[in-house]
């Protein structure tokens, strides 16, 4: 045992240097002033203030709205496809959840600019829509076109959790369910349901986050002005260069976060 | 009695395999009917199609003279019992018992007061707030027993609910399901491939080999007069030997004839005969027709299983005397000892 023992260290090593290291710095930037050298730390909560200021924190209740509505509409999709998939006989399921996970293959940005060839005013929806004889409708720069995109990208990691709980729930508690006068209805609302929470709240809490610290959708789909937390840390770091505040707004995020999966981990055990 | 199910010539297949053959079977009310056979027999398809998970290929099944082949299994008068019990593992032992009372809306004091009532029965009093996980595999059980019987259903079908239990426990709990049995006065079903459960707990015995019905009698019909090969050797150890049947109560095998009770075969018919090792005798070797030397000897517990080489074969007898390994012996047994049936063909 001993001996195996040893093969950890090189993962503690890593994870010091890769994770441990990076957070410390920074919490160091985000409670520092800019400009500081090493030898004369200057300690101030000024980046932490000035989250608070309104067009900051409408950005982070934007976000967090944004985050909510995906999450519920990755929810309600990603449960139902998840459920029929799980109705097929085995083979079929893992054929199926091999088709949900292609699209993950290919590079995010790939995705991302492909809706923008669909949804853009000359782009090929309002071309079908022409034809038709119905105007062309302003998709792109809106909040359906960052809705879009984001769903689709983080449809997949609601899909597979709740699959997962599904597909290896025990068949005999649908036919107890049944046998004891449950309709298929009742049955799913009172059996099968309760018994997927814990995937349903880790497709949730894998899409929320997802959807609360991305930036390449909403700066693509959303246009130059539609401002999230993602794209708000990003300017700060690359085009402000204030990594002080930038620092500031990513503890901040990884706050909500951590909130948000404490809080769902504490629905789990209380429900089981 | 009353015939409360019936099973009239149902078949099923599963992926080219035919798992039921041709099951005719008539339950009757307040009948503790046992299914017994080895595994991939049929009798658990043959109880998922009474309860309703499964959907018989052709045949017809009739409750109270009615068919319900097409009914979902939430509109039958049956519950069961699963192997795994199927607890629902979000609810505790109160909740899990109250299922089915809550689908039906029945009253919130009424469901609390049958509960308790239920876990008096299946003696679980005070384990109403219980998490299911935390049970004991025979708590779990009666927990199952008690689920299903709030409901007051017809039939409890029980799908081999002590297989997971240790033999200690599985010996207390025949006697309590028994006892649960009478005390409900419904109909069980009950599927066991283990021989001593279904002989010691049943009304009715139908033994199940391959898809069929090998036979169906009480507990002392099958073991005393089964009716042929499968049976004698899937319930209890036999010897079994081929002979002819000479006239009524006159039988021949290994070259001697000896008196027997069994009638009705034809003249000269090839039979089996079944002899069951308590039933034969080991006295001096010029008292008897059957003449052999001791070949083992194994301690039981109660009994030796001694085996005694003869000149055609070897035959097992139970005994509670010690006889030494290469003592010369003779064998007897009564006319009523010899058990004749059919040959398989």
């Amino acid at each position: 045992m001993r001996y195996f023992k040893n093969l950890v260290k090189p993962y503690i090593a890593w994870t010091a240097v890769m994770i441990v290291i990076p957070i410390f710095m920074m919490l160091l930037y985000s409670i520092t002033n800019s400009g500081n050298s090493l030898v004369n730390i200057q300690f101030t909560f000024e980046n932490f203030k000035r989250f608070t200021e309104p067009v900051y924190l409408s950005v982070f209740i934007k976000s967090i709205k944004l985050g909510l509505i995906t999450v519920v509409i990755c929810l309600v999709l990603g449960y139902a496809l998840a459920y029929i998939i799980s109705q097929f006989k085995e083979s079929t399921q893992g054929v199926l959840i091999l088709l949900v996970t292609i699209p993950m293959w290919i590079n995010m940005l790939l995705r991302t600019y492909a809706w923008i060839s669909l949804l853009s005013d000359n782009g090929i929806i309002n071309a079908f829509l022409d034809k038709l004889g119905i105007g062309p409708i302003k998709m792109m720069y809106t909040d359906f076109a960052v809705m879009i995109g984001q769903i689709c990208d983080f449809l997949p990691f609601m899909i597979i959790p709740i699959h997962t709980s599904l597909s290896k729930m025990d068949k005999s508690y649908v036919e107890a369910a049944y046998d004891l006068g449950a309709n298929p209805v009742q049955t799913f609302f009172k059996v099968v349901f309760k018994l997927s929470i814990p995937g349903v709240l880790n497709g949730i809490i894998m899409v929320f986050l997802l959807s609360i610290s991305t930036f390449v959708i909403p700066k693509l789909l959303g246009g130059g002005q539609y401002v999230l937390i993602g794209n708000l840390i990003e300017s700060q770091f690359v085009s402000v260069g204030d990594w002080n505040f930038g620092s500031a707004l990513s503890i901040v995020l990884a706050g909500i976060i951590l909130f948000a999966i404490k809080w769902m981990k504490k629905i789990d055990t209380g429900e089981n | 009695m009353n015939t409360l199910i019936e099973l009239k010539n149902i078949t099923k297949t599963f992926d080219d395999q035919q798992v039921l053959k041709g099951i005719n079977l008539k339950i009757n009310e307040n009948e503790f009917l046992t299914l017994l056979g080895p595994s991939g027999c049929g009798k658990t398809t043959t109880l998922r199609i009474i309860a309703g998970f499964d959907e018989a290929d052709s045949g017809e099944l009739l409750f109270d003279g009615i068919e319900i082949s097409k009914l979902p299994p939430y509109k039958r008068e049956v519950n069961t019992v699963f192997q795994k019990y199927a607890l629902f593992p979000h609810l505790n032992v109160a909740e899990n018992i109250a299922f089915g009372l809550n689908i039906k809306k029945t009253d919130k004091t009424v469901v609390v007061q049958k509960v308790e009532k239920m876990l008096e029965l299946v003696g679980l009093s005070g384990f109403e707030k219980r998490d299911v996980t935390s049970l004991s595999g025979g708590q779990q059980q009666r927990v199952a027993i008690a689920r299903a019987l709030i409901n007051e259903p017809k039939v409890l079908l029980l799908d081999e609910p002590l297989g997971a239990l240790d033999a200690r426990l599985r010996k207390e709990m025949q006697t309590e399901l028994k006892k649960i049995q009478k005390e409900v006065g419904i109909t069980f079903i009950y599927v066991t491939h283990d021989q001593e459960e279904a002989l010691s707990m049943s009304d009715t015995v139908v033994v199940m080999n391959d898809g069929y019905i090998q036979q169906i009698g009480t507990p002392t019909d099958v073991y005393n007069e089964p009716e042929n090969r499968f049976v004698a050797s899937f319930i209890g150890e036999s010897n079994i030997i081929k002979g002819t049947m000479i006239r009524d109560c006159l039988v021949s095998f290994d070259g001697f004839e000896f008196e027997c009770v069994d009638k009705g075969f034809k003249e000269n018919e090839e039979i089996e005969v079944v002899l069951r090792p308590e039933d034969i005798d080991i006295v001096k070797p010029e008292n008897a027709k059957i003449k052999g030397t001791v070949e083992s000897v194994v301690f039981k517990g109660v009994h030796y299983e001694i085996m005694v080489r003869t000149e055609l074969r070897s035959y097992m007898i139970h005994t509670t005397d010690f006889f030494e390994v290469g003592l010369d012996v003779g064998l007897t047994f009564g006319p009523e000892d010899i058990h004749v049936m059919w040959k398989m063909v």
